[in-house]
């Protein structure tokens, strides 16, 4: 739909690099849409939203008529123009109040969508607290057994972690460590248990999404105390917006474009000495950190062993020597006995080699 | 000496910084996400829901703080890193994976004898300025030889030897020859169309070499009829030429010589009458009506015109 843009200048070039698929992906850019009929609740949330997932985010200031669910051209362009790999759609109608979709994409495709309705929220002004630094990384709670369960929540965790924390890092400095953000779902109501999640997912819980339990969403900051150990107390003071949500519609990936999404690069040859990977027989990283194998060798008989020749050990060699002595006059010597008899031997055959 | 106090104050302290649940609390490092699978108590989240929520945070943060507090750590400028380990939980990309591209020429070659990259400063120290000044781009030091007033010659140089401009074409050659070398690493990556093997621009190329090597093997006196064959030489093809038999049939013998017979009876034809006599122009002269109606433009343009009026016409789609 979109015409390749072929670089004029070194600048563009760079952008255009930098857009280009990598091995260690950047965290997605989520873009925040607002619908014909948004309405105060909703955009204001997504005004708090946006401050919590900032730099990674841009907002649209006109209304666009989108219809996620029925018709995704239109997240299709945005996201190919802006690069962006999440949406949020704020739409308010009379069937559906204050409701958020969540959309992420794959190769500027739709993946998976979830809508949620704004049930009950606080703004961030309302806590006369201090706050967390934009741009840093908050860590992520998620509190109930459905999460692990039930597959709609299920995509749900996997949404939120892609949308606050979706990047791969390899180190972090822990004083910039400052919020958590606390998911957590009300009570299990007694009809939903983990033996009936899992298989009636497709058929009544699905249709009648007012039976699944509601989502808290809290932001708090993080006080380290001192505690004796090496390991500080934690104490918890709430920062943010919170948010009380409830579970609509949603749609699952596609189970082809699903898996061409979870394909992971290679194992480098580094990550499979430090243990990643299959478990390779034989083969061990010591405590010097050198990776050492095993050979396993089969029985071996010891009696067939080819060793060095010392024709003294031979086994029949004191019958050899007796014979000679009888048949050689010359070297019978009654005194000198085995050893004047090996010489004679000797003697006889450096004479036979010359 | 009562330890009892000093062992009852450890384990309090110990107790500040542990979490006791039912199920633990499963941590993924990697991502800094705790995930607490232990069902919500309804009585403690009816009594005082935002209380009870904090809690259950506040144990989940500690869990995950003291995971990320036993991770290795090294030191930089801005104070000790933990090292995390690589994420537990799977999450879709957002774009596919990057298809491997093959190494240019360059870079086998610096694999193969373990040339390592080095990265260049963009300031070099210039000992007669005794300043840093820019190793290129602007005042750089790769154009002093074009900016400096007087430069040495050799005392066999011609007389009209211009050394500035000896060096900025030089300086061009050079960037010209990068250049080169970068479309032809390009091209080498591109992955060939679907079953090139004997077209494509190397292929092409090959029969151009082959054609123009037959035409020299008979570009001698004697047409190449007594030249010797090298090894590895095909022999070439000639034209073969195809003779009738001398005995044919009564019947294609009288078709062919009525043939022959009705052709004699003909005007001899030229190119011209030819093609005035295809196309029924008694009533229209057709190049001149198609001259007129596109104004000089020719049958491509009123062709083109049509195809788009008539597009025009369509609704665009509202984005």
């Amino acid at each position: 739909m979109l015409r390749t843009v072929k670089p004029k200048n070194a600048r563009s070039k760079r952008v255009l690099q930098a857009r280009e698929p990598k091995e260690i992906e950047d965290p997605r850019t989520a873009i925040f849409v607002k619908g014909t009929h948004a309405g105060e609740r909703v955009n204001a949330v997504m005004k708090e939203l946006m401050a919590l997932k900032r730099p990674h985010a841009i907002s649209f200031s006109k209304k666009n008529a989108v219809r996620p669910f029925e018709d995704a051209s239109s997240l299709e362009f945005w996201s190919q123009k802006n690069d962006a790999g999440m949406f949020v759609v704020g739409q308010s109608t009379k069937k559906r109040p204050h409701g958020m979709t969540f959309v992420r994409m794959f190769d500027y495709k739709v993946l998976d969508m979830c809508e949620v309705g704004v049930d009950d929220w606080k703004s961030m002004a309302e806590f006369k607290t201090p706050k967390a630094t934009p741009g840093h990384k908050p860590m992520l709670h998620f509190a109930s057994e459905l999460f692990e369960s039930h597959p709609r929540f299920v995509q749900l965790k996997s949404m939120l972690i892609d949308f606050f924390n979706g990047e791969e890092i390899d180190a972090i400095h822990l004083a910039g460590l400052e919020h958590i953000i606390s998911i957590s779902l009300g009570p299990t109501p007694p009809t939903m248990n983990a033996a009936t999640t899992t298989l009636e997912a497709s058929t009544s819980t699905a249709e009648d999404p007012s039976t699944l339990p509601k989502v808290h969403i809290r932001a708090y900051t993080i006080r380290l105390l001192k505690s004796g150990t090496r390991v500080p107390r934690v104490e918890l003071t709430p920062m943010g917006p919170s948010l009380d949500l409830s579970l609509r519609r949603h749609t699952e990936a596609d189970a082809e474009l699903w898996k061409q999404a979870m394909r992971r690069p290679k194992l480098r040859k580094q990550d499979v000495e430090k243990g990643l990977g299959k478990k390779r027989k034989n083969l061990e990283v010591d405590e010097m950190g050198d990776l050492r194998g095993r050979i396993h060798v089969g029985k071996q008989d010891l009696g067939k062993l080819q060793t060095r020749k010392m024709k003294g050990l031979k086994a029949g060699r004191d019958d050899m020597l007796v014979d000679a002595e009888h048949d050689d006059p010359m070297l019978v010597d009654d005194e000198g006995g085995d050893d004047d008899a090996e010489d004679g031997e000797r003697r006889r055959k450096r004479a036979k080699a010359a | 000496m009562d330890v009892s106090d000093i062992l009852a104050a450890h384990e309090a302290k110990q107790k500040a910084v542990t979490v006791e649940k039912d199920i633990p609390l499963e941590i993924d490092a990697g991502f800094l996400t705790v995930t607490d699978l232990n069902p919500v108590d309804k009585e403690s989240y009816d009594a005082d829901r935002e209380e009870y929520l904090m809690s259950i945070a506040r144990d989940g943060a500690q869990a995950l703080l003291a995971a990320l507090f036993s991770l290795p750590t090294t030191s930089s400028p801005d104070g000790p890193l933990a090292q995390l380990p690589p994420p537990t939980t799977q999450l879709p990309r957002a774009k596919p994976l990057p298809k491997p591209k093959p190494p240019t020429k360059w870079e086998q070659f610096a694999k193969a004898k373990g040339i390592h990259k080095t990265r260049k400063d963009k300031k070099v120290w210039d000992e007669a300025k005794q300043e840093w000044v820019n190793r290129w781009g602007w005042k750089g030091a790769n154009k002093d030889k074009e900016v400096q007033w007087i430069t040495e010659v050799r005392a066999n140089a011609d007389v009209d030897h211009d050394p500035v401009k000896a060096a900025r074409d030089a300086r061009k050659a050079r960037v010209a020859k990068n250049e080169k070398q970068h479309q032809q690493n390009l091209a080498r990556a591109m992955p060939l169309p679907v079953g090139t093997s004997s077209t494509g621009a190397p292929a092409d190329r090959k029969k151009q070499i082959d054609r123009t090597l037959a035409v020299t093997r008979t570009s001698t006196a004697s047409m190449g009829k007594f030249d010797r064959r090298l090894e590895g030489e095909k022999k070439l093809k000639g034209v073969k030429r195809k003779f009738d038999p001398t005995e044919i049939s009564a019947a294609s013998e009288k078709s062919r010589d009525l043939a022959i017979l009705s052709k004699l009876d003909k005007e001899p034809s030229t190119k011209k009458t030819k093609s005035s006599e295809s196309s029924a122009s008694d009533v229209l002269n057709v190049r001149k009506a198609i001259r007129s109606a596109s104004k000089g433009k020719g049958s491509a343009a009123l062709a083109r015109e049509a195809g788009g009026g008539k597009g025009k016409n369509f609704k665009k789609g509202k984005r």
